[in-house]
């Protein structure tokens, strides 16, 4: 009898093709709905984490302040710039630390018929370690290059192949203005990170660019490595109070700490998590709500349907048996369309965004199996909870009642 | 006796309003009885037929069917009592949609708990008893009404039921089609099949063996007539 009574339930779905696939219409809708949601979500958190990544980790960054037109006058005569200096005095005063000192510089290079105009860092050898980003050939910056001012440079990915196209650039003469340096390594390709293309960069150590270029030794800014995560803020004060006692009690640097920056994005990611996540539930019941109706408009043919049942002979549980394996059939089957569905519809849409996006290109879907296996379960619950309703208020009926209504 | 009904009220509650649909029935009917029920609409004709089928319950009084006192009987005994004892033809079929005329009359079987063979060997054959052999495998939607109404008297036969109700079975159909569902009672009826069937039209309640009339939930004639329905040629 279980066997007959699965059958007919299952010839009750097939016969009734129009219901069947437009309740498991709401099915696959709240599951790959849920499923892209998520994925898409996950994806652009696992992306930010990334790229934060590629920038380095545990940084800080020391800028010199704007000083108001009173305030340099007041301040006229005191040492007030950030250097070179502070950079070295820095890095012996605080030995754990990792300084790298930046100067930023316009220019014009050129190699053979070809030129590039754009901007040139000098740095020290600690800028590739602190940023994680390394020559891919040659060498990068060396504390002899900054000790003896060699004019040595390194070019970054896209630089070298507008210069030298895709001959290797290693040991080959560069102009810089009008001083001639050599090329001595060729960065990795990194892409572009909060609107800095690594890939367009220039380095030379920042001696040589101090000496031939600014004439002074003002550098622009520094990056400073915290080992310990924890100590971050505790450092960042005592920096602070260190350069503003070397500038002769003139406060005129700002240290601005990745790791706000870090929490500011983590808050990001958080709203961005809740927002989506609220547009999931939504399309769950969505989804629902497209289930329930289906059940409701059908539910005058059902109950008529139970009551004839009943009256030759079905017991409730015959009744409730045929509807739990109507439901879950419906809702296992439009659920697992769903999921197929989810999962396409997200790596679709990952594509789409990796390549609208600048420097989105490796910015993907990520699904979560715990996405699925939610969207799944409340799928399926909320399948099986709207089909077995009615049923089970209809099935309570007298028969004679059953029959009769409308 | 089969039917045995003492002192039954139903009394409807539409609303706040009480609508007493039966008043104080009493009523024997014998196996192998052929019973007419007549009377003007709102009359109390359905509620009665629906009580005597349990497919509702009396608001008081008494109902032995076949011995057994079923207005104190729980749901899961009256399910089984209306899928062996009871076949219950309605005015308009109540046939199952999308299903095809064999599996409308397997399903009291199905239901009786019969093999897939059984089902399908029963109702194949009372299928061929009411002369749709040859629409086994038509939907409820590709056959006449005469035929939906065949095929909804087979599914009440299909456990050999003690009892077979009918309300106003020949109501929807023209006729023609009426004769040929009587004809077909009244061969049932020769071969022994209890019978309880209402009915509008003063000819064939003329021709029946027994007249219950009501009048608004109550009985107020019953009486036995001389002969039985003529066979129709
Ligand atoms: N579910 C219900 N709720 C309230 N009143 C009802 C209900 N069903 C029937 N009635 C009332 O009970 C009375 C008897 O109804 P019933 O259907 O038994 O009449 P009937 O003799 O079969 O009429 P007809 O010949 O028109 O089919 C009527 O007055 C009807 O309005
Ligand atoms: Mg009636």
């Amino acid at each position: 009898m279980l066997r007959s009574i699965f059958l007919d339930a299952l010839k009750n779905l097939s016969g009734n093709a129009l219901r069947s696939g437009l309740t498991m219409l709401g099915v696959i809708i709240g599951v790959a709905a849920v499923i892209t949601m998520i994925a898409i979500v996950e994806g652009g958190q696992v992306w930010l984490v990334n790229s934060l990544e590629r920038m380095g980790t545990n940084l800080l960054f020391v800028w010199k302040k704007r000083l108001t037109v009173e305030e340099r006058q007041l301040f006229a005569g005191r040492n007030t710039e950030l250097r070179y200096d502070d950079a070295l005095a820095i890095q012996t005063r605080f030995p754990d630390l990792v300084v790298a000192p930046i100067l930023e510089l316009d220019g014009q290079l050129k190699a053979g018929d070809r030129d590039y105009s754009g901007r040139i860092t000098g740095t020290s050898p600690e800028y590739s370690q602190i940023r994680n980003f390394r020559p891919e050939s040659g060498q990068f910056v060396s504390s002899i290059d900054i000790k003896e001012w060699n004019r040595s440079v390194v070019l970054g990915h896209t630089i070298a192949e507008v210069l030298f196209g895709s001959q290797s650039a290693i040991g080959e003469g560069v102009k810089i203005g009008d001083q001639r340096f050599t090329v001595k390594g060729i960065m990795e390709p990194k892409g572009e990170i909060y609107g800095h293309d690594y890939d367009e960069m220039v380095i030379i150590p920042i001696s040589t660019g101090l000496r031939f270029f600014q004439g002074s030794d003002k550098i622009r800014s520094m990056i400073i490595h915290v080992p310990d995560r924890q100590r971050m803020d505790e450092i960042s004060q005592a920096l602070h109070q260190f350069l503003v006692q070397r500038h002769e009690g003139v406060d005129d640097i700002h240290i601005r700490n990745q790791g706000e920056f870090l929490s500011a994005v983590d808050q990001t990611l958080l709203t961005f998590r809740l927002v989506l996540g609220g547009i999931a539930v939504i399309a769950l019941l969505v989804g629902g709500i497209g289930i329930m109706n289906i059940m409701l408009v059908t539910v005058t043919e059902r109950t008529r349907e139970i009551g004839l049942r009943k009256a030759i002979g079905a017991r409730r549980q015959d009744i409730l048996l045929q509807f739990l394996i109507e439901s879950t059939t419906i809702s296992v089957i439009g659920g697992a369309i769903g999921i197929f569905v989810g999962i396409l519809a997200a790596y679709g849409i990952g594509d789409i965004v990796a390549r609208a996006m600048p420097g989105g290109g490796d910015w993907g879907a990520v699904v979560q199996p715990t996405a699925i296996a939610i969207a799944f379960a409340f799928a399926v619950v909320v399948g099986v909870g709207f089909g077995l309703f009615p049923a089970m208020k209809a099935s309570k009926l007298e028969p004679a009642e059953a029959l009769r209504y409308q | 006796m089969l039917i045995d009904l003492n002192h039954i009220f139903k009394i409807y509650q539409a609303g706040h309003v009480e609508v007493p649909a039966l008043i104080n029935i009493t009523l024997q009917i014998n196996k192998g009885e052929f019973v007419a029920i007549i009377g003007q609409s709102g009359s109390g004709k359905t509620t009665l037929l629906d009580i005597i089928g349990c497919l509702s319950r009396p608001t008081n009084g008494e109902y032995w069917l076949d011995g057994d006192l079923v207005n104190t009987l729980p749901d899961s005994r009256l399910t089984g009592i209306r899928n062996k004892k009871i076949g219950f033809i309605f005015q308009t079929f109540h046939l199952l949609p999308r299903k095809t005329a064999l599996e409308n009359v397997q399903l009291p079987l199905m239901y009786a708990g019969a093999s897939r063979t059984v089902q399908h060997d029963i109702a194949q054959t009372l299928l061929t008893k009411v002369g749709l052999q040859d629409r086994l495998r038509h939907y409820s939607n590709q056959l006449s009404g005469g035929q939906q109404q065949r095929v909804a008297i087979a599914r009440a036969l299909a456990n050999s039921p003690a009892l077979l109700l009918a309300d106003e079975p020949t109501g929807n159909l023209d006729s023609q089609s009426g004769k040929d569902i009587l004809a077909l009672f009244e061969q049932l009826h020769r071969h022994g099949q209890t019978i309880v069937m209402i009915t509008h039209d003063p000819l064939i309640a003329q021709q029946a063996e027994r007249r219950v009339t009501l009048a608004d939930g109550r009985v107020v004639a019953d009486e036995y007539m001389h002969q039985s329905l003529p066979v129709p040629g």
